[in-house]
């Protein structure tokens, strides 16, 4: 299966699927997170549309059971009709035993045919996984490209102005050195960008430790308390007191944590709350969630904040990474990280992690 | 009238706008800079600039946005635009603004110094008073 | 306990000798300095395990005397020690790679747990690497 021409157009990407075989198979319009847009539907849902809903109950564990229950439905219709036609207990039993023999035997060519659409399936899905990291490329490229190329700016003005003072006026040192600190400044500011995307990208494997999920929130709580006081920003902690042990990498979870604070103190400013939960979901998972009174998060922005360097800060004050990392690292830990918001009322982030690792 | 452009920057970045103001002054520009867009707005109505720099990535107001609204004020004035990064939405958008030109920071004092001269000299003739030189 | 090896550093001279002293009571195996560049200069010979390393010093402070110490030792677990609690500082000093963050006055068993964490994570980090197993640490994929 090849893609053929996946272009992106703005932030979606158009993709040319072919099968194997080397027929199209369809065209797909996707957007980043792999949901299928306008265009096709996917095959799972063309095939499970075939099915009438059924107040019934399927097995989960027969996955063709769907089917089977169209063709039995069928088959009681079509024998309800006989019957009604003859009235005749024999005709019964014999279109019953015929349609029992066509149902086993269409089941097996639906079972053939649906394994084919699933392989087939199997390979979309991975050829959009392959274009999804593309266009995650292009995007990362697009954002380094910004967040690196106004501070190399500042740097090549600042070795012209140095230049100019050199020749004309070679007397004003001090201002010489100001421009050299400069340089010095806005080259350390490309190297934090290109650390933490070298961070960003290096696959290290978390260490997993035993830990104490309420002391490791709590601690964090800590360090963003002195200023949440100074601008009259409450930090009410709701800890869980019997969570389950959680085996995880204790710094990975509170780079997490930390930033989640941070980004909730942002939203907040001044005067407001910041919530921090702990509790456990059963005994399988053990959810932290910081709740802020902030500014909360336009619905238009919802689907975009765990991008890679998107930002809503002035520039030079947030690369746009802090959430995409914290996205990445509770990939790695095996967690999940989600939001909810609303603008003007404020926004949640609420971390799921795996009790048992 | 005065003879060398008059200049508005208006860039988030403090010193990317201080430095530059200082390397155009310096060519006997006549250079102010402003830090947002909103700024920018309000320097409009008191002074009359032949060529505003104009960085697309500010908060509050986008350079885009605050091209539609400098050409609303004054259609006359030429306007660069200066960006961090080449996206062909955002020029073709800017373009259909009726921005002057586009470029890619970061870029030569040179280069840029020539591209607001010819801006000038563009906005000379359709006043009617001719090329300079 | 495993007796590991403990770098203090911290500008606070009376501070210093106290926690090296009670540190060393404890079955560690401690040594202090008193600024960034001596601590540096230090690990150019001798091995630590962990360090416990005050952020706001005169000169070169914690935060940059972090980053050349996981620059240089990438396995070394480094807990910061900070005096007056900031967002910003904890933000970088996590990003750079410290363990953790302890605030001054620091409780001596609370230090201890911290460290003994820190040793194991450091443990765990070096066996794996040396067991061979795929994806180790400071591998950069392309």
């Amino acid at each position: 299966m090849k893609i053929r021409g996946g272009q992106p157009r703005g932030r979606r990407l158009q993709l040319g699927v072919r099968g194997r075989d080397g027929g199209a198979i369809s065209a797909l319009n996707i957007n980043r997170t792999g949901a299928p847009m306008s265009g096709s539907e996917p095959l799972d849902r063309a095939a499970s549309s075939l099915v009438p809903p059924t107040g019934g109950k399927t097995r989960a564990k027969d996955s063709f059971d769907p089917i089977r229950h169209q063709l039995l439905t069928g088959a009681i219709l079509l024998a309800t009709t006989i019957v009604a036609l003859f009235s005749s207990g024999a005709v019964l039993a014999v279109c019953g035993a015929a349609l029992a023999a066509v149902h086993w035997l269409s089941g097996r060519r639906w079972a053939r045919a649906i394994e084919k659409a699933r392989e087939e399936k199997r390979f979309l899905d991975e050829q959009l996984i392959q274009s999804q990291k593309l266009a995650a490329i292009g995007e990362l490229s697009a954002g380094i490209g910004h967040e690196i190329n106004n501070p190399i700016a500042i740097i090549g003005q600042e070795a012209e102005w140095m230049r100019h003072l050199l020749q004309e006026e070679p007397g004003k040192t001090e201002e010489i050195s100001d421009s050299l600190r400069e340089i010095v400044r806005q080259v350390e500011r490309c190297r934090d960008i290109t650390q933490k995307l070298l961070n960003f990208a290096r696959k290290m494997e978390p260490v997993f430790q035993g830990v104490d999920v309420n002391r490791l929130v709590d601690d964090m709580a800590k360090l963003v308390e002195k200023e949440a006081k100074l601008r009259s920003i409450r930090v009410i902690r709701i800890f869980q007191s019997d969570l389950p042990a959680l085996f995880t990498d204790p710094p990975l979870l509170r780079q997490v944590v930390l930033n989640l604070l941070n980004n909730a103190m942002h939203a907040v400013g001044e005067k407001g709350a910041i919530t921090i939960t702990t509790s456990a979901s059963g005994r399988d998972f053990v959810n932290i969630v910081v709740s802020d009174t902030g500014c909360g998060i336009p619905k238009e922005n919802l689907g975009r904040i765990f991008d890679p360097f998107f930002t809503t800060k002035p520039q030079g004050q947030g690369t746009g990474l802090g959430l995409s990392m914290c996205h990445g690292i509770m990939d790695r830990l095996g967690g999940r990280i989600s939001v909810s918001s609303e603008v003007g009322k404020g926004s949640s982030f609420s971390l799921a992690l795996p009790a048992d690792k | 009238m005065p003879l060398s452009p008059k200049v508005l920057i208006v860039d988030d970045e403090e010193r990317f706008r201080t430095t530059l103001g200082k390397l155009l002054t310096v060519k006997g520009l006549q250079v102010d800079n402003v830090g947002s867009a909103r700024e920018a707005l309000a320097l409009l109505g008191e002074n009359n600039y032949d060529v505003i720099l104009l960085d697309v990535k500010m908060p509050e107001m986008s350079g885009v946005e605050a091209l539609a609204e400098i050409k609303k004020i004054n259609s006359g004035i030429e306007v660069i635009i200066l960006t961090g990064h080449a996206s062909v939405d955002v020029a073709m958008e800017i373009m259909k603004l009726g921005g002057y030109d586009y470029l890619l920071k970061p870029c030569p004092v040179e280069e840029l110094l020539a591209k607001i001269e010819t801006a000038y000299d563009r906005k000379r003739e359709r006043e009617g008073r001719g090329p300079k030189l | 306990m495993e007796k590991f090896r403990v770098l203090v550093v911290d500008d606070e001279i009376d501070f210093l000798e106290t926690i090296v002293k009670r540190l060393q009571k404890r079955g560690l195996d401690a040594t202090g300095v008193d600024s960034g560049v001596k601590a540096l200069k230090l690990l150019e010979g001798e091995h630590f395990d962990v360090v416990i390393l005050d952020v706001k010093m005169p000169g070169m402070d914690g935060l940059d005397t972090l980053k050349e110490m996981k620059r240089k030792r990438p396995f070394m677990e480094v807990i910061m020690l900070t005096g007056h609690a900031s967002v910003e500082s904890g933000m970088q000093g996590i990003q750079f790679g410290a363990f953790d963050y302890v605030m001054k006055p620091a409780n001596l068993d609370e230090l201890m747990e911290k460290m003994t964490q820190a040793y194991e994570r450091k443990t765990l980090h070096e066996e794996r690497k040396s067991s061979g197993r795929s994806g180790a640490a400071g591998s950069v994929r392309g």
